[in-house]
């Protein structure tokens, strides 16, 4: 990519603007049935991103052109970094508090089989997708995730195919979700916020910020303790969780997708 | 029919050079003042003046940094999110000399006020492929990717709150 398009000043012009303006309006609560919904500058940030989006009105195109907007993609990668040392740096003074957590930590990677019980059955019944859904819900679909399938399947796949998908929908909304969902979640106080904490840690590092942030947000009395362990999970993710989704998480999805597809296969007969 | 596979083929070569910063260190470096600055302005409202705020974001620049050299350097590959964390978590250690300093100067920094600007960035970098798979067959795999973070977070949540 062209560094006069990584480096433009409109970009990160524009970028700041909207940041400042988007910290200005602040963190707004929304009471949503037994819960509340937390809206954070994150989320108005990204609204204003995508109607200022020359891909979608192609007026804006005057404002950033659309080369210049292809090239904040990679930018992105690099607009997270920071963020991540931040969040690190939350850890270390936590370190006796996560040690004592260790086991919970480590196990709760097992959690994300919860993906396929919850999403592969739905996929294969409910929406008639095929091998797809192999590739879409054998994992939360991260960077790990996507080296997996590509070495086994190829990315251009089936299998590759449904894991691009989900994590294109991970990059463009995963990070707005976790942070709706977690704040939900937490305002419905059924999980120990700790948990829940730890749990945001499954997703990549914009989604770990908005899920744990939306969580501090709801506690705010034990904010650095929910950063810690949401990164301290979030760095076993990555230590760990590729062996679990390789050797545990994708033959349990194939077994489950071989009984789920002959489920259906029966129930089609039927219907005819 | 061609022409699809050229595009894929483009994505799939753009996605694999855009997961490894750490490649192209020059460029990082430049690109991540640039990304540091907007994060120190976003950080202006709700977290601290820009000069209070200084030695905290140099801070976080200089982590990161050190985590994408390490990274170029070991000979086995870990993402470059994990190396620059490390970084980050060994500097605050109890441990580590002037982790008091450098955990002061950091609080300078809002932890949403860097993320602000991630996402400004995320809304003008979709491009005309990812909204128009949106309005076509999108839906489905915008459903089965919600249910998919959805029942990761959940089972997750469940078995720590059980180990806890």
């Amino acid at each position: 990519m062209d560094l006069k398009l990584l480096l433009d000043w409109r970009l990160h012009l524009l970028v700041i603007v909207t940041s400042m303006f988007a910290e200005w309006i602040g963190i707004l609560r929304m009471p949503l049935g037994p819960g509340t919904l937390l809206l954070l500058p994150l989320l108005y940030a990204f609204v204003i991103g995508v109607l200022f989006n020359p891909h979608l009105f192609s007026g804006m195109g005057n404002i950033i052109p659309k080369p210049v907007s292809h090239a904040a993609g990679p930018v992105i990668l690099i607009a997270i970094l920071p963020f991540i040392a931040k969040f690190g740096s939350t850890i270390g003074p936590a370190i006796e508090q996560i040690i004592a957590a260790g086991p919970a930590l480590i196990l709760q990677e097992l959690g994300n089989l919860g993906t396929m019980l919850l999403a592969l059955p739905f996929a294969v019944l409910v929406l008639k997708m095929g091998r797809e859904a192999v590739g879409a819900t054998y994992s939360i679909a991260r960077e790990p995730n996507i080296a997996i399938i590509s070495d086994r399947y190829g990315l251009r796949s089936p299998e590759g195919v449904g894991i691009m998908g989900v994590y294109v929908v991970g990059t463009m909304f995963g990070t707005l979700y976790f942070a709706l969902m977690a704040g939900y979640i937490a305002s419905l106080d059924i999980l120990d916020i700790r948990a829940l904490a730890m749990a945001c840690g499954v997703g990549s590092g914009s989604m770990v910020a908005a899920c744990s942030a939306a969580l501090a947000e709801a506690v705010p009395a034990s904010r650095d303790e929910l950063l810690a362990f949401a990164g301290a999970s979030n760095l076993l993710t990555y230590a760990t969780g590729l062996y679990i989704s390789l050797f545990i998480a994708l033959p349990i999805t194939e077994w489950m997708y071989k009984r789920l597809k002959g489920n259906s296969h029966v129930e089609a007969r039927h219907e005819s | 029919m061609k022409a699809n596979e050229t595009a894929v083929d483009q994505f799939d070569a753009e996605a694999l050079k855009e997961l490894r910063p750490e490649n192209q260190l020059g460029k990082t470096a430049l690109v991540l003042a640039a990304v540091c600055v907007s994060a120190w302005f976003s950080n202006l409202v709700n977290g601290a003046p820009l000069l209070d705020a200084l030695p905290g974001m140099l801070i976080l620049y200089a982590m990161v940094i050190i985590g994408l050299v390490i990274g170029r350097l070991c000979p086995f590959y870990l993402p470059s999110v994990a190396w620059v964390s490390l970084i980050s978590i060994l500097a605050t250690l109890p441990v580590f000399p002037g982790n008091g300093w450098i955990i002061a100067r950091l609080a300078e920094v809002d932890f949403l006020a860097v993320v602000t600007p991630v996402l400004a960035y995320a809304g003008l970098a979709l491009t005309g492929r990812e909204f128009s798979m949106f309005k076509q067959t999108g839906w489905k795999l915008i459903l089965v990717a919600l249910l998919v973070f959805t029942g990761t977070f959940i089972g997750s949540a469940v078995v720590a709150h059980i180990m806890l």
